[in-house]
């Protein structure tokens, strides 16, 4: 039963991109709603919650994927496809403007902090203000690698083939990337373990 | 099991990626390993970290921006007709709409685009076949049940030999039947007869089952504080154990370890229930006092209505007077729990069976000073555990914060 389910999935998800590529606006405006959020949110986290920013490279993620659908070949997985742009786009977009989005993304991080903060009694939205500018200071590999696993919920296995990496290397990345938000937002383990 | 540190494989193991195998052999090195141990609460805190993070939603305004581009991107196509453009497509910010809005009416049409007909009416049934595969792909989590007697029920389901208990799903045996859940990799869960069990919650970081009512019976070897199970009158704490679990109908729940530490709570009250010990509760009260089962009677019964049944002094004279060297495992719970005269005359009888260690004073006892009510109790387990199992007594005692 469930076999059945997931093979007329993978049917489906082909019928959309097939009809995409026949330029169907139909087919693009559902893949753009169906994935759109989640491209948006990994663009946001990476830029440190800078969503001017997030909005330009969700556009530039869907105008490649809508330009280039021709070329896709249906044995490769789409989903792969779709993260591997969008992890690019937000490792370029980085590499374009390090110094200058370092400083900003520091200041932006902590005027959402602050901001956040001053909503009196919301502990949580305090703590997502500091997490999300914990994760903005990742190494830019080990941060696409973390919201790639939280915003997308991929296997190791999806991960490796969206980073072009081994699977033992997004272990490591991710390793690495857990480690070093524990180490900076080690003063939340008692409010994180009382809210359960 | 030293030898093979498994540092490595945490996050996999915390994102559920290992087979079975290897994941069971990382909960039993954690168990055992201080170093490994400190990383998994390390990464275990970055997990759940990044679960704080709420997902965001993407501004309307982008779909007529993307719209907007493309047909800019088609008519520099169509107007450069001899030469394929490759020049990189560019996003167009918010403040470049309005100009481009004469295009994107254009472009609404796809109409430059190859082969565009009309919209059929197959892409509209596929729509909504997507749609409806988007929102139901993450598969509700489950755990496995196995029949071992009768007729287990999931829902309203009998199961055949085996069975799939999914999140927010109840288990129920009647009078004749039993079964075994696993607990993701963690553990096994033995539900006896005229049990009612759900599945309230599993996730690398937390796994939690709710016994309304009936008996069960947990072997965890997962790190402490990942295995939960709720009762209707407080909550117990897995701390690398095994026990049995009792809830009757009025909600009242009884504690029996077999192995390790199991901790009962409800808000700040705490029971630290060790191997050979019990603990009962009761809605409306919490958790009671924890008490060795080899303790006597009297002892026993005057707990009971000192914790449930407002047995006040007289109670509390007979649990003192009965009090063995081990029972200071009951005397030491009790020192946050009464006050006044009554704390103090706790406090006597403790040191009178254990003194306390140096740098414990009665004031500071007393006033219930963390630190020393913990440098007593860490001396006072010693008289705990079991005499002959050394080295668990040791690999426990690194476990209990
Ligand atoms: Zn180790």
């Amino acid at each position: 039963m469930e076999t059945v389910a997931l093979m007329s999935d993978r049917q489906i998800e082909t019928d959309v991109i097939a009809a995409c590529q026949r330029g169907d606006r139909e087919a693009f405006r559902l893949l753009f709603e169906t994935y759109k959020d989640r491209v948006y949110s990994i663009a946001l986290y990476f830029f440190g919650g800078n969503e001017a920013q997030a909005s330009d490279i969700t556009q530039q993620v869907f105008l490649k994927l809508f330009t280039k659908i021709g070329q896709f070949r249906s044995e490769a997985e789409f989903t792969t496809w779709l993260y591997r742009l969008t992890t690019n786009a937000c490792v370029d977009e980085q590499r374009k403007v390090r110094r200058l989005s370092q400083l900003e993304e520091t200041f932006m991080a902590d005027e959402v902090r602050v901001a956040e903060a001053q909503e009196a009694g919301l502990a949580r939205r305090e703590t997502a203000a500091r997490v999300k500018s914990a994760v903005a200071e990742l190494k830019p590999k080990l941060r696409v690698a973390i919201l790639l696993k939280y915003f997308e919920g991929l296997s190791y296995e999806e991960m490796a083939a969206a980073l072009g990496c081994s699977k033992g290397t997004v272990a490591s990345r991710l390793n690495r990337g857990h480690k070093a938000l524990a180490r900076r937002l080690q003063d939340l383990r008692g409010l994180l373990q009382q809210g359960d | 099991m030293f030898r093979q540190h498994v540092r490595k494989n945490l996050t996999a193991y915390c994102h559920d990626e290992l087979a079975p195998v290897e994941a069971r052999r990382i909960a039993e090195h954690i168990l055992v390993c201080q170093r490994c141990r400190s990383e998994y609460e390390a990464i275990k805190l970055g997990v759940a970290l990044m679960r704080e993070l709420p997902a965001a939603h993407a501004p309307e305004t982008i779909w007529p921006q993307l719209e907007a581009a493309l047909a800019q991107q088609t008519e520099q196509a169509s107007s450069d007709a001899t030469q394929a453009t490759t020049e990189q497509s560019r996003p167009v910010h918010i403040a470049d709409t309005q100009a481009t809005a004469h295009t994107t009416r254009r472009f609404a049409l796809f109409a430059s685009w190859p082969r565009v007909a009309a919209v059929s009416c197959a892409a509209l049934v596929v729509a909504c076949l997507v749609g409806g595969w988007y929102y139901l792909r993450p598969d509700a989590p489950s755990w496995e049940v196995a029949r071992l007697a009768g007729a287990p029920q999931i829902g309203r389901e009998r199961i055949g030999e085996r069975g799939q208990l999914a999140v927010g799903e109840w288990l129920e045996t009647d009078n004749n039947s039993r079964a075994q859940i696993s607990v993701a990799h963690i553990g096994e869960v033995e539900v006896e007869p005229q049990t009612r069990i759900r599945l309230v919650e599993t996730r690398p970081t937390e796994h939690r089952l709710e016994l309304a009512r009936g008996t069960m019976h947990a072997r965890i070897w997962a790190p402490p504080r990942l295995f939960f199970v709720d009762t209707p009158s407080a909550v117990a704490a897995d701390l690398g154990c095994a026990y049995t679990l009792e809830v009757d109908d009025h909600g009242r729940g009884l504690l029996h370890v077999t192995t390790g530490y199991v901790a009962l709570e409800r808000g700040a009250r705490e029971s630290i229930v060790p191997a050979g010990a019990a603990c009962a509760t009761a809605p409306g009260t919490g958790p009671g006092t924890p008490f060795f089962e080899d303790a006597s009677d009297d002892f026993l019964h005057a707990l009971a209505a000192f914790d449930f049944k407002q047995g006040g002094d007289t109670a509390l004279k007979t649990v003192l007077t009965e009090a063995r060297v081990r029972d200071t495992l009951t005397l030491w719970h009790l020192l946050p729990r009464v006050d006044g005269d009554e704390r103090a005359r706790v406090y006597e009888r403790l040191a009178q069976l254990s003194p306390p260690p140096e740098g414990v004073t009665r004031d500071g006892v007393l006033r219930l000073d963390e630190q020393m009510l913990k440098q007593w109790k860490d001396e006072l387990e010693n008289r705990w555990l079991p005499e002959s199992f050394p080295a668990v007594r040791k690999a426990w005692r690194n476990l209990w914060q």
